[in-house]
């Protein structure tokens, strides 16, 4: 028959790696018609990483994300980035934008201040406008502050920045130091039917709480943590590359090298543990691979709490669960005869 | 060769192929339909999903010659120079799609679901999809996006249905 069985997992994760340099670049141009250029080295992998960059330049400038134009990964135009790892774009990659399109708009509020007769530091922007704090009805159009940085000023409103997460070496004797900038947290539970004639395991829900700082696009985060289950859901039941013994995979395709489909993903529930790290851009740190670091063993937890069986070695397939159920017994009879 | 005459999102198609060539690379060499995707080839993935006179196939399973006289609809039938098709849609508002490799063939899986049945429950989409494997988002967002399709969310106005 089938039994029920929930198990829970908690992790941390890295983000920022120090151990060797790690930086990010960016240039944001301010263009006379009020929208941004943004150049980027990172990759776009569907991930959503360049839109993510582009809300973090618009709120710096006080514009719309469709006002920036985001020119990625081309060496001919880009700085070259670290890369798409490491879950580390938005909060690396995230704060040189913000820096860059910080230090552009520091260009436009020199050119502003003695317009609206204030210091520099008393502006702010605000929907394609830059005003005086406090009192927004004294404002000139970001487009026509850039045009006059240019035309009149002589100084274009173009800013680039890097960030490098701050490095503290680690102790060769204690192994102490700080070798990440940041870290995310996150508890999975997941709940399973194990049928314990057969030792099949379904997954009927998984409850997803993850901490990534403040979440700059929550659909995208979403979108993460539901991939990222899928990924341990497939390492904890069903992925596994096999070799023979001459140490050739005898399963490189997709008939025999089984990943969950459809059918075999259960509910997923995405919780969102809305944080602020000082250290990332507007609080952002990052959520991609730490999305499938608990699901295998809150997975495992759920079938042990379901048949009383600790599987030991991913991926726990049917077989291993039914002869992890089928020693299980075969030890209670023992114990019952001699009892 | 053969001479293969089909039906091709509305458009009569025609070719002179090898026996043996696949209706996907038909599509893709002969016909410069290059939505379906070229994955496994040996019908593991889905990303080759078409639909073959209102069922889905495996376009690389599929001989050109098979698909001769037959009505094809792919990826690029759906969309019109003015919108997008409603499961499009959906799909771009949900961000239902991460890399996208697979995303052709889901939405033709999709799109043939809701025209046999227009309101699915969540286990009859599982089920559609299931030939369609993903590697980024879950499936998650791609069932929900069909599931608000179904509700009539964001169909088109009456008349100008895919």
């Amino acid at each position: 028959m089938k039994r029920r069985g929930r198990g829970i997992a908690c992790m941390w994760y890295p983000i920022g790696f120090t151990v060797a340099a790690n930086p990010s670049a960016a240039v944001v141009k301010i263009n006379e018609d009020g929208t941004a250029t943004l150049l980027t080295g990172t990759v776009e992998t569907g991930q959503g990483s360049l839109t993510i960059l582009a809300q973090i330049v618009a709120e710096e400038l006080g514009i719309a994300t469709d006002d920036v134009h985001v020119v990625s990964a081309d060496t001919d135009t880009t700085p070259m980035d670290t890369g798409a790892i490491a879950s580390r774009t938005t909060y690396v990659t995230g704060n040189a934008a913000r820096l860059a399109a910080e230090k552009a708009k520091g260009i436009l509020f020199e050119v502003a201040a003695p317009l609206l007769q204030v210091k520099a530091d008393q502006l702010e922007v605000c929907d394609r406008k830059i005003q005086v704090k406090g009192f927004p009805q004294r404002h000139i159009d970001i487009g026509d502050v850039a045009d006059r940085a240019r035309g009149v000023n002589g100084q274009p409103p173009i800013g680039s920045a890097t960030f490098n997460p701050a490095t503290v070496a680690l102790d060769p004797e204690t192994g102490q130091g700080k070798p990440f900038a940041t870290y995310v947290y996150a508890t999975q539970i997941a709940e399973v039917d194990v049928d314990d004639e057969t030792g099949e395991v379904e997954v009927l829900r998984i409850v997803a709480s993850h901490d990534c700082g403040t979440p700059i696009n929550p659909m995208l985060v979403e979108g993460q943590v539901e991939g990222g289950i899928s990924m341990g859901v497939g390492f904890a039941l069903e992925e596994e590359i096999l070799f023979d013994a001459s140490g050739r995979q005898v399963n490189s395709n997709l008939t025999n090298y089984i990943m969950p489909t459809s059918l075999d993903m259960p509910e997923v529930v995405v919780e969102i543990v809305d944080s602020y790290d000082p250290t990332g851009p507007f609080g952002a740190k990052g959520v991609g691979e730490p999305t499938c670091v608990s699901t295998a063993a809150a997975i495992l937890n759920a079938i042990h709490d379901a048949v009383g069986v600790r599987v030991t070695s991913l991926p726990a397939t049917a077989e291993k669960v039914y002869a992890g159920i089928k020693a299980k017994r075969a030890q209670e009879a023992k114990q019952i005869t001699a009892g | 060769m053969t001479k293969v005459t089909l039906n091709v999102n509305g458009e009569t198609r025609t070719a002179s192929v090898p026996p043996e060539m696949t209706l996907l690379r038909l599509l893709r060499e002969e016909f410069g339909l290059t939505g379906a995707k070229l994955g496994c080839d040996v019908g593991d993935c889905g990303a080759c999903t078409v639909i073959v006179d209102g069922k889905t196939v495996n376009s690389c399973l599929m001989l050109a010659p098979q698909a001769d006289g037959r009505d094809v609809l792919t990826v690029e039938g759906l969309a019109t120079m003015e919108r997008l098709h409603p499961i499009q849609k959906a799909f771009e508002e949900k961000g239902s799609l991460q890399c996208g490799f697979c995303g052709p063939g889901v939405i033709m899986s999709a799109k043939a679901l809701l025209d046999e049945n227009p309101d699915p429950s969540v286990l009859e989409i599982r089920d559609a999809l299931a030939g369609n494997l993903c590697r980024c988002t879950g499936y998650s967002k791609m069932i929900e996006a069909i599931q608000d399709v179904a509700r009539g969310d964001n169909r088109q106005p009456v008349g100008e249905s895919a």
